[in-house]
């Protein structure tokens, strides 16, 4: 069942659209992940999903109603937390998350309090004001107030940024566990590609302001046909190598006794018929499988030709 | 907090010495003492009023927190509301301080005034609060960079508002523009108490006419500020 449908999405600033024409819907359950370049436009979306920033056109509905006329009632399910908003710096901890609590009129708020304190590990700052406390303190207190409502759609803007590794992994499995359990859906950016690789069940590639692609991760890496092949190889085989890499058109690099050879996934098999047939034994051999952040860089560099 | 105490005092000490001199002065010189403290008290209730429901504002863009605020199911209605309960809160804690002092150090009883010192504390909260609207949905507009004003606009009535002086004082160009300021009524009908031992509530009627004019029209420029910031996008004012 869609819980969230945003339908021809537009968002202009004068005569420039800085989202445009999107449509996506939003599953219970589903991890989305918004993906893009600087300036592509998630951020944009993400307020215009959270009703601080008015579309040019398109609508947003949360569980079947429309967001702008049904504004009370869908922000009490669902919570935001993004590195570009603060809680008040003169507030403590349970301060800020008690007058929270009240803003969403949250029923046995004292319990909902306690549990959020210690789902995100906040015992020990408790009674300290944020001023004073580390940045990544801090995304954990903004990531306490996202769950404090116990929301049924949460909108995650890079999540565990200033997050030691410990504690993110903490955080990316709490998030799963929230979605395992309780159903939560969640649409989450991060410029982490392994982070969301391992928590997103869909990605939303949006450049330019619209939407390029829409698919698994998984999918989304199949459409990497490239790939490098590291050889370690005796100095005297060199030359051939080289030669038939640059009849080949094959970038190669030199590095730590190893040679990075870039070409198509299907060309691999070619490369190996070659070092066989020429009798160049290999020592080692590795195969770097294509990742999101290869598909990230392939949609940036796309952005930069179409700028330059 | 501390400064709905702080600047009350201190206004209080500058202000007292000052009576005490002009008492030294003249023979009338108990009604211009409490002429002086009563008015520093009534001008501070409009001046918090104003600065609470704007400087509410402005922490919260100084805290990056006016998202927070407004992801959640608050309304704005609920928020003007709640900023408007805090000022006056704080601006009948700070007049309770004021009167308490005045009388410690001057002997100035302010609840002299009776009954009619609600009526006076009525219209300079209105006044505080369409001066703090307008102040808001300036900075709505044009961030944190024109701050000032919420330091500043309301001293701009106050010259107008004949607080220590009668408005006939004032030269006759002055004068007319001041029978727009709503303020300018209280203080007028409150030196007519302390004189004359009456208070024409008929122009207390025109200072509350105008308060709602104000109101109303400060409200709906607040909320189209809000609206025009939301076609930019909240996260953009700061």
């Amino acid at each position: 069942m869609d819980i969230l449908e945003v339908k021809n999405l537009t968002k202009k600033f004068d005569k420039f659209a800085a989202v445009d024409n999107i449509s996506f819907s939003l599953k219970e359950g589903e991890i989305l992940g918004l993906l893009g370049p600087n300036g592509a436009g998630k951020t944009t979306t993400i307020q215009m999903l959270l009703g601080v920033l008015t579309p040019t056109k398109g609508t947003i509905a949360y569980f079947g109603k429309e967001l702008h006329e049904n504004r009370e009632e869908i922000l009490e399910k669902i919570n935001f937390s993004s590195t570009y908003t603060n809680l008040p710096w003169n507030l403590t901890v349970k301060e800020n998350l008690t007058f929270i609590s009240y803003l969403y009129d949250i029923k046995e708020r004292s319990d909902r309090i306690q549990e959020v304190i210690d789902n995100f590990r906040l015992k020990e700052i408790l009674d300290q004001p944020l001023r004073e406390l580390s940045s990544g303190q801090i995304t954990r207190i903004n990531l306490a107030k996202a769950f404090i409502n116990d929301p049924k759609i949460l909108l995650l803007d890079e999540p565990t940024a200033s997050l030691d590794p410990e504690i993110a992994k903490f955080i990316r499995d709490f998030i799963l566990k929230q979605r395992d359990e309780k159903k939560t859906s969640i649409v989450f950016t991060s410029h982490n590609m392994t982070e969301v690789e391992e928590v997103c069940d869909r990605i939303l590639f949006i450049n330019n302001g619209k939407i390029v692609a829409d698919d698994t991760p998984d999918n989304l890496m199949k459409t990497i046909d490239e790939t490098t092949v590291n050889l370690v190889i005796d100095k005297n085989n060199e030359k051939p190598l080289l030669d038939y890499t640059k009849h080949k058109n094959w970038e190669i690099k030199y590095e730590d006794r190893q040679y990075s050879i870039h070409l198509k996934e299907k060309e691999i098999a070619e490369l190996l018929t070659f070092l066989s047939s020429k009798n160049i034994p290999y020592h080692e051999i590795s195969i770097d499988k294509p990742g999101l952040e290869d598909y990230f860089l392939k949609i940036a560099r796309k952005n930069k030709f179409r700028e330059a | 907090m501390v400064d709905s105490f702080y600047w009350i005092t201190l206004d209080l000490i500058i202000w007292g010495i000052t009576g005490l001199y002009f008492q030294q002065l003249t023979a009338d010189s108990k009604q211009i003492i409490f002429m002086i403290i009563s008015g520093v008290i009534l001008w501070n209730i409009t001046y918090r009023a104003q600065s609470d429901i704007s400087l509410g504002l402005i922490e919260e863009l100084w805290n990056w927190n006016l998202i927070n605020l407004f992801v959640s199911p608050l309304t704005f209605i609920e928020w003007v509301v709640a900023l408007v309960t805090l000022g006056v809160v704080k601006s009948i804690m700070s007049f309770l301080f004021g009167a308490l002092v005045a009388f410690i150090l001057y002997k100035v009883g302010i609840f002299f005034l009776s009954i009619h010192l609600l009526t006076f504390i009525i219209l300079l909260l209105m006044t505080g609060w369409w001066l703090g609207f307008t102040v808001s949905a300036i900075v709505l507009r044009y961030g944190t960079r024109v701050q000032t004003l919420a330091w500043t606009l309301v001293w701009l009535i106050s010259p107008l508002s004949a607080i220590y002086y009668p408005l006939s004082i004032l030269p006759v160009w002055v004068q007319k523009i001041a029978i727009f300021v709503p303020t300018s009524y209280v203080f007028e009908q409150g030196r007519n108490l302390l004189y004359n031992g009456v208070v024409d509530y008929n122009k207390l009627l025109i200072s509350f006419g105008l308060n709602i004019l104000y109101l109303i029209a400060s409200i709906f420029f607040l909320r189209n500020s809000f609206d025009s910031v939301l076609k930019k996008g909240l996260v953009k004012v700061f």
